[in-house]
């Protein structure tokens, strides 16, 4: 029953990003909705974390305790609060990007498809998520190139070492995932800010965005120190 | 002699050198040592790969050598493996070893050496050992890093139930490690200071993902772990092999379990024969073909084996090819030469050799089921006839061989539908008869039943009926009747007639059926008798008749209330005098009748006996309507004559008639009896089902009875209804009608002439007085307009004064006398509008009715003594004689009787004063003519009204 709702919720998601993947809706607080809550829904564990302890034995006690996020792997909520609205959605694809990327290697332990189901569900998610940045940046102006979908270029791909080790790479991958929830839940808490004062702070309302004309963003050396470890352009 | 000179110089000359040989060997024995000697390390295996060559040998020198290798762990001395390796080794061959360790390579250092000799049975005297190489260090400690913390061997691959050794090396002394397999600690030995092992037992399979197995430091967050993957891995079930055309095998299996392993540690499966030493990678996993060799190879022995990562495993077979032969299908099959009841099958089958025999069978399926087998011999072709079958029937017939000298298995069937011939009928119809007289002629309706389908031998085209006038042999009728009717009506004279019915398809006619029918019906009138069903049907009997009988014939009805009635008859042997009849169109509570025929040496059928009965008998469905007559005191009488106990769903075998009344005790020839609404009644038994008329006596004169009157058949009484309601009369009283009636009658006679005679009377002696209002004189003075001629009436008078009479009931009495009386009193006054207007109002109360308060007026209350004369009335006007007037007798005030107590109000009209003996009047009379007004009256409540009653005059006593 639990994973029928969950199979629901996610098939709503997927719909609500469904015009962004067309075309993208020109309201504002509408698509401010929609990435709440999608942001949201993929911050729970049980979207990707919990199945994969699961999978991998890793419930165990003394041995969860190590399945936590490694620090700067992920932005802080403070990091991200501190963005200006362009440069949140830019890191924000970029890192969902990796994101992408990384599960697409964490699929590779995973023997069962039964067991790839969810993951694969959750990268669907993901995929819609950033068409709805993607659609938010162009409401916002001045970042639209850089939240184009993202490139894989060299600097923007991950590049962390290869583990061979398969304890560890399944113990890394647990904690990927929970800093990708966490990162999930700040995400979540910004758009929240978002809708809740739109004009705080130095960030870009759309309507000031639009009064300021073209405003071409560009990651600043602070934005660059935001990037996940091992993600920075080389 | 030269010649044995000769042979001595060769002899020498190969003795020397042999001797030169054994010198260069013997001289130079430590040159054969193993030399180059390298280890390197599979961590992955745990496996310790030995290289290296041995140099000293002679060119083109070929020796077998056995070395010995000994393998030390941590420390030289410490040796753990030694073992001898034996081998042929030519000059410069680069030879190899390896040697798989339990402990992970990582666990310890690891030191090998080895020594070699000469083991070759040419040279027996050159076995010694050499010298030991050094030892060469395996030591992959040093490049493991600087991590604090290391767990070995990494992602190992076992098998289920397998024993595995890990060890973790710890670059720190002060740290406690402590080690989980699934988050229970395991225990170890320590190896040395730094390294710690732990010996696994019987692993089992936890999840395909693999047993995570970790060690944790006490201070820190290190955290290190391997993961095991364990593996199940069954060998192949089911392995067979077979062959077809003995050109190919085909060998399949069933794979066994592999869980555990990762995708890319997949089986592979491996066919070996071993006699050819052929071997072939299999491309499926559950089946392999194999050419069978030209060579006429007959045994074939195969080992399959599966393989993945970790291991092997085998599974063997061995057979003689020509057992193994499945034969293909029969091929070329057909059915020939089908006749109406045989048929021949024809077939061919692939060879199998020259010398192999195939066996075949055969099928025959007739409707669904095998209705013949047969085993045939073959070698190429196949040939089998088909006897004793029914003539236009559909049949099936299949073939399947296999190898007859060594059966493995049958082929796959092939098969062929037929349909035989058709042939003439083999049974005369069924024919029965039914005969009524229609205006002097037989109407005689034919039925016959349909052929079965063994009788008929194909379709039935048409009926012949050929009609043979008895009287007149020579006078013969032919009809034709086409199928499927199964029967035909006929009017015939009063003659007699034999009747031949043939049924006739495509090929011929069947066997004529033969019934006579007579110029007398013969329905000679014969008792019905009643019979029992069960659920197996109507048992039925009957006398055996004297005389030549050819048999008899049992007839009946399945739908009784059918007009056409669906008959049905049983053809019977003249031996027997029973049988019974079932049929799954019996209903219960449907009344059948069977008549039984007997049929004469002329094929005469004659009724014999009548039969009825139910198949099951029901509670009769409805209760008849009871009439009741000749109701006396003592008894009433019961009909039911109209109700049809035949139609009742079963033998109606009487009556219950239930009598409720109040009496105690039930009537004679009744029983007490408790209704289904537990009421109790009386109930009268009527054993006779034909009796229809009850009398119901020794009741009680006016008396309330009910009844209810219902049928009872052998399974019980028919439905509850309602009870019908009679009372019974009273003894007496149809005598005191006789009486009574013809008094009032009379009396009303009587008062009727009396009536009659006393209007004659009146109208003679004391006629009506006239009454001058109807006077037509009254209408001729109106019309001349002379009102002193006008009848005053009285109404129209307004008093002036009011004479007040005060008188003892039952007597009248004059106001003058002096008799006390009770005080009356009257007065008339003014009303308060005429002190201001231009007239007194006369005001005047009724003593009967008190006068209701109001503030519009003031009328003074005047008492009226009995002494008062009616001259001094008009002096009391004043009001402050009102006091004074007040009695004590007539207490009544307006406060003491408040308006909304009153009880009725009525309006006095004072009528204009235009009338009336003026001169009679006292002194000041008053003007009513100005104050003509409606006063309120009210009604005295019987209590407070004033007890003496007031009289008024009459109209001849009251003086206006």
């Amino acid at each position: 029953m639990l994973a029928l709702c969950d199979l629901g919720l996610v098939l709503g998601l997927l719909f609500l990003s469904t015009p962004a993947m067309g075309s993208c809706l020109d309201n504002y607080q509408e698509l401010l909705g929609q990435l709440q809550k999608q942001a949201d829904f993929m911050q729970h564990t049980s979207m990707l974390l919990d199945p994969y302890i699961s999978i991998q034995g890793l419930d165990k006690d003394g041995l969860k305790e190590h399945c936590r996020e490694r620090p700067g792997v992920f932005p802080s909520k403070d990091a991200l609060q501190r963005l200006s609205r362009q440069e949140f959605l830019q890191i924000l694809n970029t890192t969902l990007g990796h994101v992408l990327h990384r599960l697409r290697t964490l699929q590779k332990d995973i023997p069962k498809a039964q067991d790839l189901e969810k993951l694969n569900i959750a990268k669907l998610n993901i995929r819609g998520f950033k068409n709805n940045i993607h659609c938010m940046a162009q409401l916002l102006p001045g970042s639209l190139e850089k939240t184009e979908p993202t490139p894989t270029g060299p600097g923007a791909s991950p590049s962390p070492t290869p583990i061979s080790d398969a304890f560890q790479r399944r113990l890394e991958g647990c904690r990927f995932l929970h800093g990708y929830h966490r990162f999930m839940h700040s995400v979540g808490q910004v758009f929240r800010e978002w809708g809740q004062s739109p004009s705080r702070s130095r960030r870009h309302s759309p309507r000031r965005g639009l009064r300021k004309g073209t405003h071409r963003t560009h990651l600043s050396s602070r934005n660059k120190r935001l990037m996940p470890r091992g993600w920075l352009p080389r | 002699m030269a010649l044995f000179s000769a042979f001595q110089t060769t002899f020498l000359l190969a003795l020397l050198s042999l001797k030169t040989y054994q010198s260069e060997v013997l001289s130079e024995p430590l040159s054969l040592a193993p030399e180059s000697l390298e280890v390197s390390i599979d961590s992955a295996r745990q496996c310790l790969h030995l290289k290296w060559s041995v140099h000293n040998l002679a060119y083109h020198q070929e020796l077998k050598m056995v070395f010995q290798i000994e393998i030390s762990r941590i420390k030289t001395s410490n040796v753990i493996w030694v073992e001898n390796y034996s081998t042929t080794v030519k000059r410069n061959q680069v030879l190899r070893w390896s040697w798989e360790s339990k402990l992970p390579l990582e666990c310890a250092k690891h030191s090998v050496r080895m020594r070699g000799a000469v083991d070759d049975a040419q040279v027996p005297e050159l076995r010694f050992w050499s010298n030991w190489t050094s030892w060469e260090e395996v030591d992959v400690q040093s490049s493991l890093g600087h991590d604090p913390l290391f767990v070995f061997p990494k992602d190992k691959l076992v098998e289920e139930g397998s024993n595995v050794t890990i060890c973790y090396v710890s670059r720190s002394h002060q740290n406690n490690i402590s080690c989980y397999l699934e988050g229970v600690r395991m225990h170890g030995e320590q190896l040395d200071p730094n390294v710690c092992v732990f010996h696994l037992k019987n692993v089992p399979f936890i999840r395909e993902t693999g047993t995570n197995i970790y060690c944790k430091a006490d201070q820190g967050d290190v955290i290190k772990g391997i993961v095991l993957f364990v593996s199940i891995f069954e060998e192949p079930k089911d392995f067979s092999c077979e062959t077809r055309d003995l050109k190919t095998l085909n060998c399949t299996w069933a794979p066994g379990s592999d869980a555990g392993l990762l995708t890319q540690l997949s089986q592979s499966y491996t066919l070996f024969e071993s006699f050819s030493g052929k071997k072939t990678l299999c491309k499926y996993k559950s089946w392999c073909n194999w050419q069978v060799s030209p060579d006429s190879q007959e045994m074939y022995n195969f080992t399959l084996t599966a393989e993945n990562y970790l291991r092997k495993r085998s599974v063997h077979l061995l057979f003689n090819l020509t057992h193994r032969v499945h034969p293909m299908a029969p091929f070329n099959v057909f059915v020939k030469n089908v006749s109406a009841t045989n048929a021949t099958m024809t077939w061919k089958v692939h060879s199998i050799g020259n010398y192999s025999t195939l066996l075949c069978q055969i099928e025959l399926y007739g409707e669904g089921k095998v209705i013949q087998k047969q085993n045939v011999s073959v070698k190429v072709n196949g040939k089998h006839l088909m006897k004793k079958l029914e003539p236009s029937t559909e049949y099936a017939a299949q073939v399947r061989c296999a190898n007859a000298n060594h059966f493995w298995k049958w082929s796959e069937w092939t098969r062929r539908n037929f349909t035989t011939a058709e042939a003439a009928p083999s049974e005369a119809p069924d024919v029965w008869r039914n005969v009524k007289s229609v205006q002097g002629h037989c109407v005689v309706t034919l039925f016959w039943k349909p052929l079965s389908k063994l009788q008929a031998n194909g379709k039935i085209l048409f009926y012949n009926v050929v009609l043979e006038n008895l009287d007149r042999p020579s006078t013969l009728k032919l009809l034709s009747i086409p199928a499927p009717a199964n029967g035909t009506e006929l009017t015939l004279d009063r003659c007699s007639y034999q009747i031949h019915v043939t049924a006739n398809n495509s090929v011929g006619t069947s066997p004529a059926s033969v019934i006579a029918v007579s110029g007398d019906p013969g329905n000679k009138e014969v008792e019905e008798e009643r019979v029992k069903g069960t659920e197996d049907g109507f048992c039925l009997s009957w006398k055996p008749q004297p005389g030549d009988v050819t048999g008899y014939v049992v007839e009946w009805c399945e739908r009784p209330g059918d007009p056409l009635c669906d008959l049905q008859w049983k053809n019977l042997g003249p031996n027997t005098t029973s049988t019974v009849v079932s049929s799954d169109a019996f209903r219960p509570g449907v009344r059948y009748n069977f008549r039984i025929y007997g049929i004469s040496t002329e094929r005469i059928p004659y009724l014999l006996e009548k039969k009825t009965g139910y198949s099951q008998e029901l509670v009769p469905s409805d209760n008849p309507q009871v009439l009741m007559s000749n109701l006396t005191s003592y008894s009433f009488t019961l009909s039911w004559k109209d109700y049809a106990a035949e139609s009742q769903p079963g033998f109606v075998q009487g009556y219950s008639l239930y009598l409720k009344s109040k009496a105690a005790r039930c009537l004679p020839g009744s029983e007490k009896a408790v209704l289904s609404d537990d009421s109790i009644c009386c109930k009268y038994k009527i054993d006779n089902p034909k009796q229809k008329t009850f009398v119901v006596e020794n009741l009680q004169p006016a008396s309330f009875y009910e009844f209810f009157l219902t049928p009872y058949t052998s399974v019980g009484e028919g439905p509850q209804g309602a009870f019908t309601k009679v009372t019974t009369p009273d003894e007496y009283s149809h005598i005191l009608i006789r009486i009574i009636l013809p008094m009032i009658f009379s009396i009303l006679l009587i008062m009727i002439l009396c009536y009659l005679k006393s209007q004659w009377m009146k109208e003679k002696c004391y006629p009506d007085i006239p009454d001058p209002y109807k006077s037509s004189v009254l209408s001729l003075i109106k019309s001349k307009e002379n009102p002193r001629l006008t009848i005053m009436n009285v109404k129209d008078c307004i008093p002036d004064a009011i004479e007040v009479i005060n008188k003892q009931e039952g007597t009248r009495k004059s106001l003058t006398e002096t008799e006390p009386t009770k005080p009356t009193y009257l007065y008339l006054l003014p009303t308060e509008k005429s002190h201001s207007g231009p007239g007194p109002c006369i005001c005047f109360e009724n003593f009967t009715y008190n006068q209701a308060a109001s503030d519009s007026v003031s009328c003074g209350h005047v008492p009226v003594t009995p002494k008062a004369q009616p001259s001094q009335l008009g002096l009391l006007t004043s009001s402050e004689n009102v006091p004074k007037a007040l009695g004590k007798n007539y207490v009544n005030s307006l406060g003491e009787i408040p308006a909304g107590e009153t009880n009725l109000n009525y309006v006095s009209q004072l009528a204009s004063p235009m009338c009336g003996d003026k001169s009679s009047l006292p002194t000041n009379p008053p003007e009513p003519a100005l104050c003509s007004e409606y006063k309120t009256q009210m009604a005295i409540p019987m209590g407070l009204a004033s007890p003496p009653s007031i009289t008024l005059l009459d109209e001849g006593e009251h003086d206006h």
